[in-house]
């Protein structure tokens, strides 16, 4: 399936007795803006960690382009394209905007220590063209004139968007966005959310996404997974979603279905 | 007034009180009054007592620094001095408590130098500058009125006149300089760099001629902790592990150093310059050894195994399994330097060999630093998980870190096994790792003016100081304290560099040099 960037085949990841994530299937087509959701410790975040190599699941498989990549280094993974973000901004606060970008262009540059201390032709070249292309993502993700502050100075919503120009800088073909609008007031998020078409529509990345505020998921998703309990409960258009009874119960417990549906009603009435 | 200002003072003043108290209770009142009669000229032989108004000096700034700062930074002028006074008066009374009972101790002529061995009637009696119980009056006297000169001194250089004179004469001097150096010809505008690197050379060719060769030693012992500092700090502060057995390496170039020059126990001799080379060889060998298994180990873990292997090494070297191979717990005497022209080197061209690493190791530490690798290495420093998740090898990175650590350390110890014709395994020991760590936490992390600047206060001031050499713990004790409360980021942190900015000057000179075209 050549539209298939990533896919994965009944995943689990066990924590001692704990199933967080229970035999998950997925399917995320190219160029496309995918969301994950689901309540709090519903194992979103452990299978991100699963597909960027940070943790092995117990069984199944994970395909990237229709080749197995679970259990290989996270470096690795980062190398055949696959960036992602952090739930908790984890940036390289000692470090400059700039050089953050630049520390994620790692996997896109060859020269070696040799080079660096010999100063080839090479490495002139290629420092030059990294620079040149870090200062361009700066601006890319809204951070012009802000490449000198280090990481830490920077204002919340700055560091979550460099966070991005670091995942963007070693030109992944699939972005993990883990949790992008947290914390953010409704401009910050309406310009994330532009940020993230941005991605899709300007640099041909697919994306997938946990996210917890509704209204950015219903934006943007063009297939969203729900995840409750380490399973997936149900996958579909964001209408159909919101639909689902399902869903509607894991989010609001037993009984749910019928209090929303009221909700609607009265809603509709009022209208 | 409420009484908070007042409670405050009285604690400074109880602080530099207890201070003094303890300067004399030590016996280092008359080293600090050796030191500042030196300043003034004056040469005291070493035990005995300097002349008493080199005392009454040290009693006076004591006094105006405890006033100085009891002085707060705001506030109305009239409190700030009063603090000063109270600061000043509790700190004289307390001493004048003190000065009772030595004068009892005087007069009842009670040696009690069996619990305080500084404490013989001439340091008591010298303390009380001669006065004797009029020296209680004559100190609460000289507190009370030099803290009060000392906020009023406080008050008068924080006041807005002063400090706007002193930032006026700052700028006055900083554009004079922009200045001068504008109106240079233009030949020394381009040129004026190398110039000045020329002369630096000189200076550094000629100086170890003329200083005499205590100097040289101190110089040169100063030049190889900076090689060293240099190369712990690519390891511990570029790629952020913390390496506790640094000796372990500087042991592996002094003994290959040693082994392959010296009669004995091999009587190898192949001279000092493959030697060298075999010695850094030896101590990346010994890097590759330690890495490999323990670089999986983070922070506390790695800092612990790496302490077990320098000790492993230093014990190996020290016991009888190995006596036949290393000399044993003896060492490895009459080890031959390197020759010039069939002659051996001397103490200058020793200090031109260390001058030419330091000055190796620079280069090196400035290249690496700014480039892709350098950069891996700060990531892992700062966040190794998501630095590997940005696609850093982190076994690969911090195993590469260590070997070019560790080869500057084989160089270290190669050159002063040579210098020192000797080495032994308590060459090699902990301490020695600690003291390369902690001058570069001192100096500051990845600044190489602050660890030069750190070599020289840990290793060169107690070489030079060697009076007060029994108390260089207390020194170094009160160093680190100071330090870390006033610059917690060592003496000369280390700032990044303005990459965004210096793209865009380069492209408007870019600009201006096209324009420069068309016109």
């Amino acid at each position: 399936m050549p539209d298939i960037i990533i896919e994965t085949k009944e995943v689990s990841k066990l924590f001692g007795g704990l199933t967080a994530v229970n035999m998950v299937n997925l399917e995320i087509p190219k160029y496309s803006i995918y969301s994950i959701i689901g309540p709090n410790g519903a194992g979103k975040t452990t299978l991100f960690n699963c597909i960027s190599g940070f943790y092995t699941p117990e069984t199944g498989e994970i395909l990237y382009f229709g080749e197995l990549i679970q259990g290989s280094a996270t470096d690795f993974i980062a190398s055949i394209g696959i960036s992602r973000t952090y739930q908790n901004i984890r940036l390289f606060s000692n470090l400059t905007a700039v050089e953050n970008i630049m520390v994620g262009q790692h996997t896109n540059l060859e020269t070696n220590w040799m080079d660096a201390i010999l100063h080839t032709p090479r490495f002139s070249r290629e420092s030059k063209k990294s620079r040149s292309e870090a200062i361009r993502l700066l601006g890319f993700v809204g951070l012009t004139n802000f490449g000198d502050f280090l990481a830490c100075n920077l204002p919340y919503g700055l560091q979550r968007r460099l966070e991005i120009g670091r995942a963007l800088a070693n030109k992944p073909q699939l972005l993990l966005l883990d949790e992008p609008t947290a914390g953010m007031n409704p401009q910050e998020t309406q310009e994330m959310i532009k940020l993230i078409r941005q991605l899709r529509d300007e640099l041909n990345i697919s994306i997938i996404l946990i996210e917890h505020d509704m209204r950015v998921v219903m934006d943007i998703s063009d297939k969203i997974s729900v995840l409750d309990y380490g399973k997936k409960i149900a996958e579909g258009t964001p209408k159909e979603i919101q639909a689902n009874p399902r869903v509607i119960e894991a989010y609001l417990g037993p009984g749910g279905a019928a209090l929303a549906k009221k909700y609607q009603d009265r809603r509709r009435k009022d209208a | 007034m409420n009484s908070h200002p007042i409670r405050e003072s009285f604690q400074k003043g109880i602080v530099f009180a207890a201070i003094m108290v303890f300067m004399m209770l030590t016996g280092f009142h008359m080293i600090a009054a050796t030191m500042v009669s030196k300043i003034f000229g004056v040469y005291v032989l070493r035990g005995s007592i300097p002349e008493i108004r080199f005392m009454t000096y040290i009693h006076v700034l004591f006094g105006i620094w405890a006033g100085w700062s009891a002085s707060s930074k705001t506030g109305k002028i009239s409190t700030r001095i009063f603090r000063g006074l109270v600061a000043g008066f509790t700190a004289g009374a307390f001493i004048a408590l003190f000065d009772l009972i030595l004068n009892f101790l005087i007069q009842s002529g009670t040696d009690i130098r069996q619990y305080l061995s500084a404490l013989s009637f001439e340091s008591m009696d010298y303390f009380l500058m001669n006065l004797g119980q009029m020296g209680i009056l004559v100190h609460l006297g000289i507190y009370t009125a030099t803290g009060l000169a000392g906020s009023a001194l406080a008050v008068f250089l924080r006041s807005e006149s002063v400090q706007h004179w002193w930032q006026n004469l700052k700028s006055n001097i900083s554009t004079f300089i922009t200045r001068t150096t504008e109106n240079l010809p233009p030949f020394l505008q381009k040129y004026g760099k190398y110039i000045l690197y020329l002369i630096l050379l000189a200076a550094l060719l000629i100086l170890p001629t003329r200083w005499g060769s205590y100097l040289n030693f101190v110089i040169g012992l100063v030049g190889l902790y900076t090689i060293a500092g240099i190369g712990l700090n690519i390891i511990v502060g570029l790629s952020g592990q913390l390496v506790l057995g640094f000796a372990a390496f500087f042991a592996m170039g002094a003994f290959s150093v040693g082994l392959l020059n010296a009669p004995e126990p091999h009587n190898l001799m192949w001279g000092f310059w493959p030697a060298i080379v075999v010695a850094v060889l030896m101590a990346i060998a010994a890097a590759v050894v330690l890495g490999l298994p323990t670089m999986r180990l983070r922070g506390d873990y790695l800092a612990i195994v790496t302490l077990g292997f320098g000790e492993i090494t230093r014990i190996l070297l020290k016991s009888d399994t190995l006596i036949n191979l290393t000399g044993g717990p003896r060492g490895i005497l009459d080890i031959h330097g390197p020759t010039l022209f069939g002659k051996p080197f001397t103490d200058v061209y020793y200090v031109y060999l260390i001058f030419a690493g330091v000055a190796l190791s620079i280069f090196l530490y400035n290249r690496l630093q700014d480039s892709r690798t350098g950069r891996a290495w700060l990531a892992i420093k700062e966040d190794p998980i998501a630095a590997q998740a940005t696609g850093v090898n982190l076994q690969k990175y911090k195993l590469l870190a260590l070997c070019i650590g560790a080869a500057f350390a084989g160089l270290v110890g190669g050159i002063s096994a040579a210098r020192n014709q000797f080495t032994g395994p308590n060459d090699h020991t902990l301490m020695a790792s600690i003291n390369v760590l902690s001058l570069v936490i001192v100096g500051g992390m990845n600044s190489i003016p602050g660890i030069i600047l750190g070599a020289f206060a840990l290793k060169g001031l107690p070489e030079i100081l060697r009076e007060v050499q029994n108390y260089r713990q207390l020194a170094f004790g009160a160093l680190l304290i100071v330090m870390m409360l006033m610059r917690p980021e060592g003496l000369w942190p280390s700032s990044r560099p303005l990459i965004e900015k210096g793209d865009r000057s380069q492209i408007e000179e870019n600009k201006n040099e096209e324009g420069g075209k068309d016109a």
